[in-house]
């Protein structure tokens, strides 16, 4: 357990240095917070705020310092990094999952996504990584790795219809009642393309389908964000982010209706949302933003193969540490 | 009917008419997208394996299966000869359909078997199984380094790592899932 904390304090040091030099200010922000960015695939955690004066309110647990990183950029900050907690409910505690997790979240004035991949190979020179997650990274975009895994051309299956053949053909169960777009390309991309990514050397996919919805500036038939790939983990996640107001605006609007279209059936919170933001985040300018999973990127660095043993208490452990004699009163709850 | 996301390893699903076993199950949320689970299905009556992925909000059609204690006889080669216990009906099962389970079954041994009506879907195979020592090389003399090993076959025929104490006719601890020595056993 020592040799984890003193790993993750080393590489913490080595991260801050590495931005520190580059004139990025560290910025510490809110973690709970009374609104977040909608996101439909991301259940949040909400909990209450017992103010003895006024009404009570629902605050969350942010799944991303995004919120707040955001409105500082607006406001004229400059390149701005955090290494914070994020939260993410209802996902399987397990190997490289724990709803607790730390995130390095860096975003680049001036930059747009082909910047970042070369200032993210900066950072991980200076990191004692392994053979397999060094600089220089392979790139691939989601449509050449669709077609060398799949064998299908994206461009041609813009339809759901004909993306639904596809996946027939491939000989997935797609069910009756329909579905987005981009349901049935996860189906396709998590059976034949992740699982097949080239895994010897880190991986920047890039060009994502512009059907799934995200703040990443479109560009075509894809959006200008890629997914870093390394020993066979997602690890960071990047945006040359959206700063049209409209569009910003669209996207508030579009994804908090989906995100109660998906509560209603599956349960879980619906989370406030303030779409008023959407004038702020257009005032960003042109920003590049980084979202770097450090848990699991210390599990690579570390040898490991599961996130036991490099988060100090994985929330797995600590209820599985048996029997223990609790003070439990649901009174007091 | 039960919900994806409900799928655990040994669930049984009936996919496409045929009855199904997950073998694995990992749960994947993609970058930006809704929560799936991968799952690899292997059909006990034929040994094909299936890989699917579905969103944890599918609906997925469960089986209700039933354990049944079966004596395994012998195998021919082919098939797994087996008879149920409480009606001491005699089964066959393919042995393609559980790769090298002759390794780890021994003759006369009563296993748990999961059951779909009358179609046999799993044989469960305890955890941890004591084997005797069928044939084991002698240790070379003078090779007292510790943590020293070599390889003993079993009576069923599996090959195991061992410490270099362990002699013909003695009998052994083993792991069934990694295949790996426990302890030796003392009668």
């Amino acid at each position: 357990m020592q040799e984890a904390a003193l790993f993750r304090s080393r590489t913490y040091h080595a991260i801050r240095s590495f931005f520190h030099e580059r004139d990025y200010l560290e910025v510490d922000t809110p973690i709970l917070s009374p609104t977040i960015i909608p996101e439909s695939t991301i259940e949040n955690f909400a909990t209450r705020f017992r103010n003895p004066f006024l009404p009570s309110r629902d605050l969350y647990l942010l799944p991303s310092p995004e919120i707040y990183m955001k409105q500082l950029l607006a406001m004229g900050f400059g390149s701005i990094y955090q290494i914070s907690h994020c939260f993410r409910n209802s996902e399987q505690l397990g190997r490289i999952h724990n709803i607790e997790f730390s995130m390095l979240e860096y975003y680049s004035v001036g930059f747009d996504e082909e910047d970042s991949i070369l200032l993210t190979e900066e950072l991980f020179r200076t990191l004692e990584v392994p053979k397999r997650l060094q600089p220089p990274f392979r790139r691939m975009s989601v449509a050449e790795a669709t077609k060398r895994y799949a064998g299908f051309d994206l461009e041609k299956t813009q339809r759901r219809s004909l993306l639904k053949e596809e996946a027939l053909r491939l000989g997935l169960s797609v069910p009756d009642e329909p579905e987005s777009w981009e349901e049935t390309f996860n189906r396709i991309f998590l059976t034949f393309v992740e699982p097949n990514l080239p895994q010897e050397k880190p991986l920047v996919l890039y060009d994502y389908p512009r059907q799934i919805e995200c703040l990443a500036q479109v560009n075509g038939a894809y959006r200008r964000r890629w997914e870093l790939y390394g020993m066979g983990m997602e690890l960071a996640n990047c945006y040359y982010e959206e700063a049209d107001e409209q569009k910003i605006e669209a996207y508030y609007r579009d994804e908090y209706a989906r995100l109660i279209q998906i509560r209603e059936i599956g349960g879980g919170v619906i989370a406030d949302v303030d779409p008023t933001l959407a004038k702020t985040f257009a005032g960003i300018g042109k920003v590049s933003g980084v979202a770097l999973g450090l848990d699991r990127l210390l599990m690579g660095m570390m040898g490991r193969s599961s996130l036991e043993g490099v988060i100090l208490f994985p929330l797995s452990a600590i209820l599985s540490a048996g029997n223990r004699n609790l003070y439990h009163d649901e009174e007091y709850i | 009917m039960i919900k994806a996301g409900q799928i655990e390893k040994g669930t049984a699903l009936l996919i496409k008419g045929q009855p199904f076993v997950v073998v694995e199950r990992e749960f994947v949320n993609p970058g930006k997208g809704s929560a799936f689970v991968r799952v690899k299905l292997k059909s006990p009556a034929t040994g094909q394996v299936l890989q699917e992925t579905m969103k944890t909000q599918d609906n997925v059609e469960d089986i209700t299966v039933a354990d049944r204690d079966c004596q395994y006889l012998y195998n021919d080669g082919e098939h797994f000869h087996l008879m149920l216990t409480d009606t001491f009906e005699q089964l066959e099962v393919p042995m393609s359909s559980f790769p090298e389970y002759e390794l780890l079954m021994q003759d006369g041994e009563v296993y748990r078997c999961t059951f779909w009506e009358a179609e046999l879907l799993d044989i469960i195979i305890p955890a941890k199984v004591v084997y005797l020592v069928a044939e084991a090389e002698e240790a070379v003399k003078g090779d007292t380094v510790q943590g020293a090993t070599k390889y003993v076959t079993t009576e069923t025929g599996l090959s195991v790592r061992v410490p270099i104490f362990i002699k013909q006719g003695e009998k052994i601890r083993v792991n069934t899932e990694t295949r790996e020595y426990l302890e030796r056993v003392n009668d």
